[in-house]
């Protein structure tokens, strides 16, 4: 479970996230919509601990984003924005790698890579360097990366970012199987279809404010709009930055 | 899927390991990291070693061509000077008729040297003057085409003793009288000592080498992992920041080391086997090896001055190109320590790669050196190395970081 309370973060005179405050429950996959340039990834940096905010409050599971990072980067899973592999290793010893930095000792390690090559489809180019892969085999091997440890919270920044139509919908099970073993999930996007097919909370922002949170149905409500991108466009005001 | 936990974080030393062993073998994959190990580890001794065995050749031929060929030399008026001609003569100079204008052979370099025997050489012998003789040579040419003129030097002041002798002998008095001074000299260089160009030129060619050795991986696991982001990621792991830059750097050390011991061994077997007479330095085994040990602090102040600008930069590019400057600092140094030649003391021996250099040079020279002073350089480097280490973690530690 993720809980953000006004979180704030400025660079310079640019003020990137003022006051987000939402929660991302267990067993539920919660969606920040937002155009580019939102405050989406830097909110979500702040909540992996890349970042430090400058006012506000995160719990990851209860811990708190800045005074104990370990335990909240330990009990998360991310996958970061435009994420890259290494390319001279393979996908299975880039899997290794963080799984070691998180502690998995190998007899463990190689029974968890091949459950996730499964989960994940990538069988056939576990152990093939990366060098070559395409975006979605790069993804896949990003994301498996980000689950190794089995993190209870998983976070995705624009997950989908570069992926085909077939290896967008691949993702989108896998998602919704993490969810459904009770996992925390919570991406961003900006793609407003795919949230709404997907989540089962929305958090939408624009300018770093949240113009607007809930279910779809009580998005549509609030907004009093009968379509979500109507909804979605009336909450931030404007349909610059959308598809 | 199996059922969620909690998770501990790995221990500081593991977490360092772990980097530390991805590092390598993710760069031991690297064709580039490769190739420049063993370009370092050729480039030198080849260079050094060709460099001198051409220089040896020269020499070789033309004090050959000396002492088998008569040397040709022109001369003006040798119809005054009939004895100093057949004196030259059994002294292996060929007398050869004067060209036309002698000042303009030597200046298009036709001729080396041209001797003028002036018209009242022979009057002036006779009467127990001086007699004038001009040779033409131009001292601008320097090296072994200076040959013919230092040899005609040579024996025309010999002809001019025996004379003057002789002359002194017909008056009663002892040639040895105008020998006041017996002139000796004795030389304590060691052999090794007197090769000073490959002194001069062995510690660049391995400062340098540890540079080059290193580079490739400070700049592939900091700015490059920023470039291909992989960086954001791996921040994003239960691993203290100071711990991935130190993985990092001992990756960067063990390749730079290993750099700077294979060029080690590679003039050890050069030296050995190189047919150059003139080369007589050695580098055995343990040379090599207090060689390695004594200079291993650079290694640490080398790699981790590429590590702070790496992380500096943002592309692997921009690395890249202030990476040159870099590696050009150390040598610096080098240079004031060929021009002054320096005794090792407490004023030098703190200066990171003047003191490495120092070190090589006396230990190849076989001199002792005091281990206070190896001290010194040792701990002195090894502290420079630290606060190079703790500015990229702080750097690290930045937001900037993610760029």
């Amino acid at each position: 479970m993720i809980e953000v309370n006004a979180l704030e973060k400025s660079f310079g005179a640019i003020r990137a996230v003022n006051k987000v405050s939402f929660t991302a429950p267990d067993g539920k996959i919660t969606g920040l919509l937002g155009p580019n340039g939102a405050g989406k990834s830097t909110t979500l940096r702040m909540l992996y601990t890349a970042l430090k905010p400058d006012g506000g409050q995160a719990l990851v599971d209860g811990w708190d984003i800045v005074k104990e990072t370990t335990a909240v980067k330990t009990n998360m899973g991310v996958l970061t924005h435009n994420a890259g592999v290494y390319e001279r290793l393979t996908a299975r010893e880039n899997i290794a790698y963080f799984g070691r930095l998180n502690g998995m000792s190998n007899k463990e390690l190689d029974f968890r890579i091949d459950e996730l090559a499964d989960m994940l489809e990538m069988t056939e180019f576990i152990d093939r360097r990366c060098k070559g892969f395409s975006q979605g085999q790069k993804t896949k091997t990003a994301l498996a990366r980000a689950l190794v440890h089995k993190p209870k919270n998983i976070i995705l920044d624009e997950p989908t970012n570069g992926l085909d139509v077939m290896a967008t919908r691949g993702l989108r099970q896998v998602i919704n199987n993490l969810k459904d073993v009770g996992h925390c999930v919570l991406f961003s996007s900006h793609i407003m279809q795919e949230v709404a097919v997907l989540c089962d909370e929305i958090v939408i922002i624009a300018h770093g404010v949240v113009a607007a949170s809930g279910t779809p149905d009580e998005i549509r409500h609030s907004t009093g709009q009968d379509n979500l991108e109507d909804a979605f466009v009336q909450a931030i005001g404007t349909d610059e930055g959308l598809l | 899927m199996s059922q969620i936990q909690i998770k501990k974080p790995i221990s500081a030393s593991k977490a360092v390991w772990t980097v530390f062993s991805k590092e390598v073998i993710d760069n031991l994959r690297d064709r580039r990291t490769l190739t420049t190990i063993l370009f370092s580890m050729l480039l030198g001794p080849i260079l050094l070693l060709t460099l001198m065995w051409f220089a040896e050749k020269k020499v070789k031929d033309e004090t050959d061509l000396v002492s088998a060929k008569a040397i040709e030399l022109p001369v003006v008026g040798a119809d005054y000077a009939p004895n100093l001609m057949a004196y030259l003569k059994s002294n292996n100079f060929e007398i050869l008729e004067a060209p036309e204008n002698p000042e303009a052979a030597v200046i298009d370099g036709s001729r080396r040297a041209i001797l003028v025997i002036e018209e009242g050489f022979a009057q002036a012998l006779r009467n127990g003057k001086p007699a004038p003789i001009r040779v033409i040579h131009d001292s601008s040419i320097s090296g072994l085409e200076e040959l013919a003129f230092n040899q005609l030097q040579m024996s025309i002041r010999r002809y001019s003793q025996t004379i003057g002798a002789l002359r002194l002998q017909a008056r009663g008095v002892s040639p040895q009288t105008l020998n006041v001074i017996q002139f000796n000299t004795s030389d304590v260089a060691t052999p090794e000592a007197r090769n000073s160009q490959v002194l001069n030129m062995l510690p660049y060619i391995v400062i340098f080498s540890i540079m080059m050795g290193g580079m490739y991986l400070a700049i592939d696991t900091t700015a490059g992992e920023r470039e291909k982001g992989s960086l954001e990621p791996l921040l994003a792991q239960p691993v203290d920041r100071a711990q991935l830059v130190l993985g990092k750097w001992f990756a960067t050390c063990l390749y730079s080391s290993a750099t700077f011991l294979l060029v080690l061994v590679s003039f050890s077997v050069a030296f050995k086997y190189m047919p150059i007479e003139s080369v007589t330095v050695t580098l055995t085994a343990a040379k090599v090896a207090f060689i390695f040990i004594a200079c291993f602090p650079f290694v640490l102040v080398g790699t981790s001055a590429e590590i702070v600008l790496a992380s500096y930069t943002k592309s692997f590019k921009e690395a890249q190109s202030y990476m040159g400057m870099v590696t050009l600092i150390p040598t610096l140094p080098l240079m004031m320590l060929i021009l002054l030649s320096p005794q090792p003391d407490w004023s030098n021996m703190w200066i990171p790669s003047f003191s490495q250099g120092l070190i090589m040079i006396e230990t190849v020279k076989g001199e002792a050196l005091a281990p206070q002073l190896v001290a010194v350089s040792m701990l002195t480097s090894t502290l420079i190395a630290g606060v190079f280490v703790s500015l990229s973690i702080w750097l690290y530690k930045r937001e900037r970081i993610l760029g």
